[in-house]
């Protein structure tokens, strides 16, 4: 009777499974497993495909669900195949499932349906109505959080200073705006400093971690990547110039098969300020591949927010890409070839024809010059060695390769002592060789004049229209295994990249990417950068993970909001400075840093925003600040990169000579520009930028760690770099006057603020003290500039 | 006094304003690096790598190949090189050379080990060597990228990294890891960094001298009362700041990490005093004689910093400017002689210390190169880069020692018996310390990553550690 009933209850469940089963398959296993994604092969979108199965045989076997694939993968019988990954489906949903295989998994009647991506973040955003305040009031008051306060505007412009300049605001640029009595002060504000070149310096920073910019290449002799910084400052000009994001996508992908704009052309320096080992010839297809990887992982996670590297040994499993896709991409790139883009194509070939006949000219002097050394050489280090005993002469005397080991120390030890030096040969030489000497010596410098890095800029371009082809790797037999050629992602609906037309000089593949990537279609592109804005504004992302929208990524705070952004981001011609705007005058981010009591308690990390994040100065905003504040800040921009003086402790470590890897520059003036302009070399990084948690260049940063440590306290507190600041601040303070008056310049140089009567009496005392101590009030005034950069309220923003 | 958790869900700063001192951190904010328990009991508590940077010839220290000696001066038979590509010879058409040390069956185990290691040879029953270690990379700094962090690109967390991030550290006053070189590498810092973890893991360089640390005195000209008044000044604005801000940990944490880094500058040089170590423990490490004095004081500091609880020494013997096994490609004789001199007496002297003062079986101690040398001739005199096969060692940590592990061919020149690639090896380090590999994870770029990756098969730790030959 019991049976009978349990048996009539299934019947009578069954006649709805179908459709119910087939809602539950598009829901949790459709996004990888239909239409063209097909991992591992399987179809789970009809049911033919379903029982035709994947590389791993038929996923169901109708009537009997305990030894159907589909069953024992839902119900994670075997830990290595639980789907779908994550989260276990509810015992609910198995149920359903299992009843209709046993029932026989009929597909229902109803027409097939198309299959859509799944995931939130592979569909195109729209817009919601609503602004940015109104979204995030309505989180706010559904989880029963109450928003703080507007912030003063001696907060505020801080804030909106350090955040699109990397800089402090002047104090008379704090008077104006705290007495502004125009309605739209705040406005103007913005606008200003959207306007200003300092905006660019700042942001192009943000862009430079997450293309792993650096000026030389890595490994073991760190060669520069000679012009790379040419790169940069392309990248500093596009965000001053509020080049289109579309565009500026499109000028780094393809700037070469796109457009005939040299400046546009400069993008593709992309490909080229990552780290490779391009000068290590012996392994060249070793090195090809790297870059390829490189290519395909940043690219897709700096411009889609995507990681497939997954996918490079087998089909991703969490996000539908296949090892296909993977290497479909890896085709684009495939023809890839480094080159120079010739900034000025008549300047260009004059440097090279110059560089020719310089080259050519110096073989000659240089064999000049050293031929009228020698014999004087030769001489001296015959009469240096006459002065040893006999034992350490035959060391010198006998073939290199048949020194005993004692005659190898002698050598080792006195090489130093016999090698001739340069003013003991000048007083040895006649006047007539001196004077030939002087002439070649002059001819030598003389082709040097005026040297200046030539008009190039890193790039890329293809072979040619041929692409090297590109296979899947194979397993258990000897590679290549199949033949892919190039496509865009098939679960965002990429498809083949067709042949080029029989007169294109490259593949256009690049092309393809390009055009897909900086698409108003594209659903991951515009939420990707507008996340990425938000979260340089806020600390963090409505996306937490900015270079993962997969399904192991964040789950977005304010979805509606996000993609209201995003879509309005493509309407706005891809502005980031409306971008900008937009969030800059928004209520958000106005608000005062002081949570209230419940939002500490309910919203600790803030993610719905009830209060503005406070943050840390990141590292060049330390460096820069405390050069802005000594008032030694030099404000020029662009050009080589700089190397600053550092102390030969602080050098330690580096992989070569530091004579070659740290080539200070001569104008010292240069030394304190600002730090997006310090030679970033990818073996070493300064002292006090790693310190502060500057990332290693070596992959994409998408997001800077804000860390404390106790070395980076040493480090602000005891480097020289602080001191000589310190002392420079002195120096201006006491100009102004002494005692009182130069601490009230102090704190307005650090702090932008007066000094309260508590903080002016406690300096006084201080500097009293510290001039007894150190002799010198000068240097008590620098020890108070010293302990003023360190304190939390230079340090942080609220 | 919070607890870990409670501190996440306070300090809502995520984890970096959390991850304070990779050098000290106050009590009250314990975070990233204080010590954390294992996923099973360790064999040891800590690790001193000692890495021979340039390149050791195995065929001359601890993989004896008599059959070079037989056909010295003949090109490798048949296909024997096929496929094998290094930085300068060609595989084809070098010569064999044998080595011009003799090797001798050393302490009741009879483990061979060459006469350029005498006092290394009395230690030879501590020593477990793997013959059979092998690397794809042929190249300096890829292979040393690839010995530590297990990937020939640099960019990846290196095993100190993973080991501190893993277990954290047992004394809160000194960085948890302590790197101390010869100066230039070839690999630059990317050899000891933490790659995409948290940054408070990566590696902190010692120097010998009064100034362990950089930045850690005060600055020229300011005497320490100068410098006290300075940070007093510092902490009182701070503490006013604050006053404003209490629910803000990070701003609190800043202001510990002062009061510590002073505290630092007193206690950091005592680690490195080591004029209070008897005459006999400074002879022992071979401490004022000229050439093994350098390496002799970094192996007595990294006993001195084991003692107090610091969980991974990297010692590295060798530099890109100056003295360097790499020298072996001109001349094997003279680098590896003088290399193994600088080298020999301080490491067994860290070792019969470490055993007379009872910490060998709570230390892993681990010797190894980027890779070894070819058993074929560079030019006259030398031998080249060889990843194909070399050799390592391990002792310490209830290792059985006396013995070897797997083997390369006739001439040294693949490993073909128990293959151990560098996973291997880290996956049994780890465990070593208590750790799965499997289960050490980091997610990033949406992978939980792992330092041996998809590898790590071929972790050997029941070898090390039973009984048997």
């Amino acid at each position: 009777m019991i049976t009978r009933l349990l048996l009539a209850g299934s019947l009578a469940l069954s006649a709805a499974t179908p459709e119910q089963a087939l809602q539950i398959l598009e829901k949790n296993c459709w996004s990888c497993h239909a239409g063209a994604v097909a991992l591992s092969g399987l179809r789970l979108d009809s049911r033919a495909a379903a029982l035709q199965g994947g590389k791993r045989g038929a996923a169901l076997l109708p009537g009997k669900s305990s030894s159907s694939l589909l069953l024992r993968a839902i119900t994670h019988a075997d830990p290595k195949l639980a789907m779908p990954p994550g989260a276990r489906l509810g015992d609910a949903d198995v149920a359903v499932l299992r009843e209709w295989v046993d029932a026989g998994a009929a597909w229902p009647a109803s027409p097939a349906r198309a299959v859509a991506p799944q995931w939130w973040s592979f569909r195109k955003p729209a817009a919601s109505p609503g602004s940015i305040d109104t979204f995030i009031a309505a989180k706010l008051r559904e989880k029963g959080l109450a928003s703080s306060p507007a912030a003063d505007r001696r907060t505020l412009i801080r804030r909106v200073t350090f955040d699109l300049h990397g800089l402090a605001p002047s104090e008379s640029e704090i008077t104006a705006f705290v007495n502004d009595a125009n309605p739209k002060a705040y406005e103007s504000l913005v606008d200003r400093l959207l306007a200003s070149p300092h905006y660019g310096e700042k942001w192009g920073k943000h862009w430079l971690d997450l293309v792993r910019y650096g000026d030389t290449a890595g490994f073991e002799q760190d060669p520069y990547t000679l012009y790379a910084w040419r790169y940069r400052d392309y990248v500093i000009k596009s965000f001053n110039d509020d080049k289109p994001y579309d565009r500026f996508i499109k000028e780094q992908i393809a700037g070469d098969e796109l457009y005939e704009d040299p400046e546009a052309q400069q993008g593709t320096g992309y490909f080229c300020v990552g780290p490779n080992r391009d000068m290590l010839y012996k392994v060249e297809d070793i090195n090809r591949v790297e870059s390829l990887t490189d290519f395909v992982d940043t690219t897709s996670s700096v411009f889609l927010g995507l990681s497939v590297g997954c996918a490079r040994c087998h089909d991703h499993k969490y996000d539908p890409i296949s090892q296909r896709d993977y290497y479909r991409m890896q085709a684009i790139f495939a023809p890839f070839q480094k080159t120079r883009v010739f900034l000025h194509y008549n300047n260009a070939r004059g440097y090279d024809l110059g560089e020719n006949t310089r080259t050519f000219k110096l073989y000659d002097i240089s064999a000049e010059i050293g031929s009228l050394k020698a014999p004087y050489q030769d001489r001296l280090r015959q009469e240096k060695l006459s002065k040893l005993s006999p034992e350490i002469q035959a060391a010198f005397t006998v073939d290199e390769n048949q020194r005993t080991p004692q005659q190898k120390a002698f050598f080792e030890a006195f090489a130093k002592q016999v090698a001739p030096k340069e003013d003991e040969i000048l007083a040895l030489m006649t006047a007539a060789d001196k004077d030939r000497l002087q002439r070649a010596e002059k001819r030598l410098a003389g082709l040097y004049n005026n040297y200046a890095p030539g008009p190039f800029s890193p790039g890329l371009t293809d072979v040619g229209r041929e692409a090297p082809r590109t296979y899947l790797p194979a397993k258990g037999v000897p590679p290549p295994g199949e033949e892919v050629g190039p496509g865009l992602l098939t679960v965002l609906g990429g498809k083949d990249i067709p042949e080029p037309p029989p007169a294109s000089a490259t593949t256009q593949r690049r092309r393809a990417l390009a055009e897909w990537l900086a698409s108003a279609d594209n659903p991951l592109t515009a939420r990707v950068m507008v996340n990425r804005v938000w979260q340089y504004h806020f600390g963090r992302g409505l996306v937490a993970t900015p270079s993962d929208f997969g399904t192991r990524g964040a789950a977005p705070s304010h979805p509606e909001l996000l993609d209201t952004l995003a879509a309005q981001f493509v309407q706005n011609g891809w502005s980031v400075k409306t971008l900008h705007r937009q969030i800059l005058l928004s209520e958000t981010y106005r608000r005062s840093s002081r949570p209230t009591p419940q939002a500490s308690e309910k919203d600790p990390e803030n993610q719905y925003l009830s209060h503005f994040r406070r943050r840390r100065l990141d590292a060049e905003e330390v460096r820069d600040a405390v050069l802005q504040s000594a008032g030694t800040l030099n404000a020029k921009m662009y050009g080589r990169a700089v190397v600053p003086a550092l102390q030969a402790e602080e050098l330690y470590g580096m992989s070569q000579p530091v004579s070659n890897a740290w080539v200070v520059t001569a104008d010292v003036r240069e030394h304190s520009r600002r730090s997006i302009y310090m030679i970033s070399r990818r073996n070493f990084r300064m002292p006090l930028l790693e310190v502060f948690d500057r990332p290693e260049g070596v992959l994409s940063c998408s997001r800077r760690e804000s860390s404390t440590t106790a070395p980076q306290s040493l480090t602000l507190l005891n480097g020289e770099f602080t001191l000589l600041q310190a002392r420079a601040l002195a120096e201006k303070a006491l100009t102004a006057g002494d005692g009182n008056v130069a601490i009230a310049e102090v704190f307005r140089r650090v702090y932008a603020r007066e000094p309260n009567a508590d903080e002016l009496k406690t300096a006084a005392e201080f500097l009293d003290r510290q001039s007894k101590r150190l002799g010198t009030p000068r240097d008590a005034v620098a020890e108070l500039a010293r302990g003023l950069l360190n304190t939390n309220e230079f340090l942080y923003l609220d | 006094m919070y607890s870990r958790r409670d501190l996440l869900s306070r300090a809502g700063k995520g984890f970096g304003a959390l991850a304070l001192g990779s050098l000290l951190e106050p009590p009250a904010l314990a975070g990233a690096t204080t010590a954390r328990p294992p996923h099973a009991a360790p064999k040891a508590k800590s690790v001193i790598f000692l890495f021979m940077h340039g390149g050791v010839s195995h065929v001359d220290t601890f993989d004896p190949k008599p059959s070079l000696r037989r056909f010295d001066g003949q090109p490798l038979p048949g296909s024997f090189g096929e496929g094998l590509i290094t930085s300068r010879i060609d595989f084809r058409k070098a010569l064999m050379r044998g080595s011009p040390w003799e090797f001798h069956r050393c302490g009741k185990s009879g483990l061979e080990i060459s006469a350029l290691y005498p006092h290394l040879s009395e230690h030879a029953d501590d020593i477990a060597v793997i013959r059979s270690c092998h690397g794809d990379a042929f190249d300096h700094a890829p292979a040393i990228y690839l010995r530590t962090s297990g990937s020939q690109f640099p960019g990846r967390p290196s095993l100190g990294a993973w080991s501190v991030y893993g277990l954290g550290s047992e004394n809160q006053n000194l960085p948890a890891f302590v790197v101390m070189s010869d100066g230039a590498m070839k690999s630059g810092a990317g050899a000891y960094g933490a790659g995409y973890l948290p940054a408070v893991y990566q590696g902190t360089i010692f120097r010998s001298g009064q100034n362990p640390v950089l930045h850690l005195n005060s600055p020229k000209g300011v005497n320490a009362e100068a410098q006290r008044d300075t940070l007093d000044l510092i902490a009182r604005m701070n503490r006013r700041h604050f006053a404003e801000r209490e629910e803000d940990t990070s701003l609190d944490a800043r202001i510990a990490s002062y009061e510590l880094a002073y505290r630092m500058q007193s206690e950091a040089p005592e680690v490195v005093d080591i004029s209070k170590e008897s005459e006999a423990t400074r002879k022992l490490y071979g401490i004022g004689e000229q050439a093994t004095d350098d390496f002799g004081r970094k192996c007595l500091l990294a006993r001195r910093l084991v003692e107090r609880g610091v969980r991974f020494v990297q010692l590295y013997c060798g530099t890109n400017l100056g003295d360097d096994w790499d020298d072996a490609h001109n001349d094997l004789l003279g680098s590896h002689n003088k290399m193994c001199r600088k080298s020999d007496q301080p490491i067994a002297g860290l070792l019969k210390d470490l055993k007379s003062r009872g910490l060998l079986d709570s230390t892993l101690v681990v010797w190894s190169s980027e890779f070894g040398r070819t058993p074929l001739a560079e030019g006259k005199n030398g031998r080249d880069h060889h990843p194909y096969g070399f050799a390592t060692w391990m002792a310490g940590a209830g290792i059985h020692g006396g013995r070897a592990l797997g083997a390369t061919d006739e001439f040294g020149l693949r490993a073909v018996e128990q293959r151990k690639d560098v996973h291997d090896m880290n996956a049994t380090i780890l465990r070593l310390l208590g750790m799965d590999h499997l289960r050490l994870t980091y997610r990033y770029q949406s992978r939980d990553q792992r330092l041996t990756d998809v590898h790590g098969e071929g972790e050997f730790t029941d070898w090390l550690l039973s009984a048997k030959a």
